[in-house]
């Protein structure tokens, strides 16, 4: 385990994190045209309150319209870049309507008919604009509505801040896993690095025993604030922590006593980030998903400090952009780090592509 | 205070004759005098006889029959009109607001009937009479297992039957009580005689519907699958609004309807598609509605305008309780897919898509959910279906080792046709099982199916009485 601190503590080497605007494309969200002011998380179109009220009839407009606009995609999204279909438009087009009307169970039992009013959480010209957004700007229909469903959480995203993805969640089974066998660890500190919204250590913070804690980093400003006011909303301030910095620069105090270290880091090749679907591309931000040359910057970085951060028999799960990635990272551990980590695994995602390396330090 | 005492009485589940002797000193002169004229009831097997304070025939009579505990002699009104007579007069059922005692008395005996039908009463009585034998048996109590089982179920099967005797007494005591009040023109009485067979009336009805529904599963909430058949969009715009009529159906009922799974057609429609139905006894009444449904109509979507005939399936699985056993699932067995997976996946995209398929390997039983908004939900709810499904299959298998039942695993799953809609060239919807049809097809696909649901279910405890 020879390994100098200062090249994992070093301040990391960002390949691209020029500005967030590097595409050429100001953002819609006003979060990110001034990032450097503290910063309010916005909160999310479900939270906020209902002060306005609209015809059911009004309502029905909306929704015929957002529905035609919908409808004259097609596939033509699929077509150019992978992106929604209309079938998908459709379900977020309800989806929507659920979150910004009070009570949307008005709906079944009196249908979209009539002077009657309902009470919603936007006024409807907003909706008009916000479907516009989705449609036109490609906009994620998570920033659009402020949050994202992930496991059994609604966390709160917006612009500046990844939307957590479904293969991720499967990092918190595997913790699951790994807790549920050893009480050691279940009561030790995880970190979450590069946490985004917060996802992983909030899935993980509730898995954890009472004495359990998991300290989440992240390098940008509004991840962390956004991340914090996810684990208030889930009561998790005394055992989640938040840190902002690079990588293991806020940790150098956990040398060798980590029980658990888990990250999803920006893993996508250089050159593959302008040929992504609009939706990521256009809007959410390259410092989570540029990986530099190969992808494997970060990857590598973490797995060097891992190897540092860990105490003996601690776990960690890594999430990857695919085969050739777990291959590399793996190979990386064995012929760099051989003696640090045991126990290799790749495990895939839901979709059969091998998407994680875990292990444990030895 | 009469009233008040009538209906105490009955919640002791005391013949009134009985109070009316034994607690005269309650009732006020008026009801003493009545109870005078009345000629005493000689049949009730409720009779709690004061030992020696009688010596008549009539009291002798009574002892002996009280000592055999199933009812020998039919029970009847002071003139002799028995359950069946009622039932044999056939008067006509009035809506209960029409004040006519015949109505109410025709309908309660029709319950009454309905309930001894579902509990199988001759062979129940049979049974009873051959676990009285064993309990009186000197040895009984030598194998205590054995004497436990024994005694438990003549306790079960005794409170059944006394519990539709007494309805049977109490229905007669009324239509004694409103005879005469009518002799002696007290109409006081005869209203609260009414109201009295009115309330009756309403609980034999909610009785009767508990006894069509008394299966295992009968009262747990379910899943509602439906499939359309071969004919592409033709079907599967049947099969959508097939699976709108049980929406419709269940949530006017008051059932919680949830879109668990669908995959709309191409045109439109559906291919197929699953909804779960929450509340009290949601598996009872959908069972009734498990099998092919035929549709024929003019085509929507045949510019020649000719007449079409389409198929969809129905099935239905119950959701057990906690308290049952469910089948083992091994995690080791899934196969948990990505639904409309491609391309990189992970950070590369963005998607609200996150329906899961689960496979269980060894039998082949798929589940997909979509509705939800996250992936691990939807796989949640996938685990919930596959979960029933294999429940069923289950039972299904065991129902099959059980001679009784001849039903094969097709049958349960999705059965063979049960019910023709026709919307041209004449208009009318007629379940090929009952017989039973109605002329307003629109009704019935906006999910007025009570009627199809209840005459099925009276029509399968017909079944189980040939059985018998
Ligand atoms: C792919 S996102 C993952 C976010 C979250 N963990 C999730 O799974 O949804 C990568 C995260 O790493 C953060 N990040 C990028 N470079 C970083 C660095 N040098 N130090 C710490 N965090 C960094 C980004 O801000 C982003 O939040």
């Amino acid at each position: 385990m020879k390994l100098s601190l200062s090249s994992v503590y070093r301040p990391y080497r960002f390949p691209t994190l020029i500005n967030s605007s590097a595409l050429g494309r100001p953002f819609c969200s006003p979060a990110l045209s001034s990032p450097s002011t503290i910063l309010k998380p916005q909160v999310p179109l479900f939270l906020r309150p209902p002060i306005n009220s609209t015809k059911l009839c009004d309502l029905k407009k909306w929704h015929d319209w957002a529905k035609g606009v919908a409808t004259s995609i097609g596939s033509a999204f699929v077509h150019s870049d992978n992106g929604p279909d209309s079938s998908l438009l459709c379900r977020e087009i309800k989806w929507l309507m659920e979150d910004a009307v009070e009570d949307h169970s008005v709906f079944s039992h009196v249908g979209l008919e009539g002077d009657e009013c309902v009470k919603m959480r936007v006024d409807i010209e907003e909706l008009y604009c916000l479907w516009k957004q989705r449609v036109q700007e490609r906009r994620p229909f998570q920033y659009i509505v402020g949050c994202e469903h992930w496991r059994d959480l609604v966390l709160s995203v917006q612009e500046g801040v990844l939307i957590p993805r479904p293969e991720t969640e499967l990092i918190v089974d595997f913790v699951c896993d790994v807790v549920s066998k050893n009480e050691d660890l279940k009561r030790g500190v995880w970190a979450d690095l590069g946490t985004g919204s917060g996802a992983l250590a909030i899935g993980i913070g509730r898995v954890l025993e009472s004495e359990g804690r998991v300290i989440a980093t992240d390098l940008s400003h509004v991840a962390v604030s956004v991340a914090a006011y996810n684990v208030k909303r889930y009561c998790l301030q005394d055992k989640i922590e938040l840190r902002e910095g690079s990588w293991f620069e806020p940790l150098r105090d956990m040398e060798g006593k980590l029980a658990g270290l888990v990250s999803n880091p920006p893993y996508i090749p250089s050159k593959d980030i302008s040929g992504l679907q609009a939706e990521v591309g256009r809007h959410e931000p390259r410092v989570a998903l540029d990986g530099g040359i190969d992808g494997m910057d970060a990857l590598l970085h973490l797995c060097d400090g891992a190897a540092l951060m860990l105490k003996p028999g601690g776990f960690f799960a890594f999430e990857t952009n695919g085969e050739q990635q777990c291959r590399a990272l793996v190979d990386y551990m064995e012929n760099n780090r051989s003696g640090s980590f045991c126990n290799f695994e790749i495990l895939a995602d839901f979709a059969g592509i091998q998407r994680f390396v875990i292990g444990f330090h030895q | 205070m009469s009233c008040f005492l009538r209906k105490s009485l009955r919640l002791k589940g005391f013949s009134l004759f009985h109070h009316i002797l034994a607690s005269s000193t309650w009732f006020s002169c008026r009801h003493f005098s009545h109870s005078h004229s009345l000629p005493y009831n000689n049949t009730s097997p409720r009779f709690l006889v004061p030992s020696g304070s009688y010596s008549n025939g009539y009291w002798s009579q009574h002892n002996r029959f009280w000592t055999s505990e199933t009812a020998a002699t039919e029970p009847s009104t002071s003139d002799g009109l028995t359950l069946q007579g009622i039932l044999s007069y056939n008067w006509a059922v009035l809506d209960e607001n029409d004040s006519d005692w015949k109505s109410h008395a025709s309908a309660i005996a029709q319950s009454i009937h309905l309930i001894k039908r579902r509990l199988q009463w001759r062979k129940l009585k049979v049974r009873l009479d051959m676990l009285s034998v064993q309990l009186n048996k000197a040895d009984l109590w030598d194998d205590p297992v054995h004497a436990g089982k024994i005694s438990r179920e003549h306790g079960s099967l005794l409170g059944k039957m006394k519990e539709v005797n007494a309805l049977e007494q109490e229905l007669l005591e009324h239509i004694d009580m409103i005879k005469l009040a009518r002799q002696e023109n007290d109409q006081d009485l005869e209203s609260e005689s009414l109201k009295a067979l009115l309330n009756m009336r309403r609980e034999a009805k909610e009785k009767e519907l508990e006894a069509l529904l008394s299966g295992e599963q009968d009262s747990c909430s379910c899943y509602i699958e439906v499939q359309a058949g071969a004919g592409g969009t033709e079907s599967m715009d049947w099969a959508a609004m097939v699976m709108q009529m049980y929406k419709s159906w269940a949530q006017q009922r008051g059932y919680k309807v949830t879109v668990m799974d669908e995959m709309p057609g191409e045109i439109a429609g559906i291919k197929r598609a699953t909804i779960k139905v929450d509340g009290e006894f949601a598996f009872g009444y959908a069972k009734a509605e498990v099998g092919v449904h035929r549709l024929v109509r003019i085509s929507p979507f045949d510019s020649n305008k000719r007449r079409h005939t389409s198929f969809a399936a129905v099935a239905v699985i119950p959701i057990l309780g906690d308290g049952s056993t469910h089948v083992q699932i091994n995690e080791s067995d899934l196969r948990i897919e990505r639904f409309r997976a491609g391309g990189a996946g992970g950070q590369h995209v963005n998607t609200t898509e996150s329906a899961v398929r689960i496979v269980h390997i060894p039998t082949g039983v798929t589940a997909t959910c979509q509705n939800e908004r996250s992936q691990h939900q939807n796989k949640a709810s996938a685990m919930a279906v596959l979960q029933s499904r294999l429940d069923q299959l289950e039972m299904a298998r065991q129902a099959q080792l059980n001679a009784h039942h001849t039903q094969s695993l097709t049958d349960i799953t999705w059965g063979s046709q049960i019910r023709s809609y026709v919307l041209h060239p004449y208009r009318m919807v007629k379940d090929l099982r009952t017989n039973y049809e109605v002329s307003d097809p629109d009704s019935v696909l906006e999910g007025d199916l009570d009627g199809f649901i209840l005459s099925y279910l009276s029509a399968s405890l017909d079944e189980d009485e040939d059985e018998a």
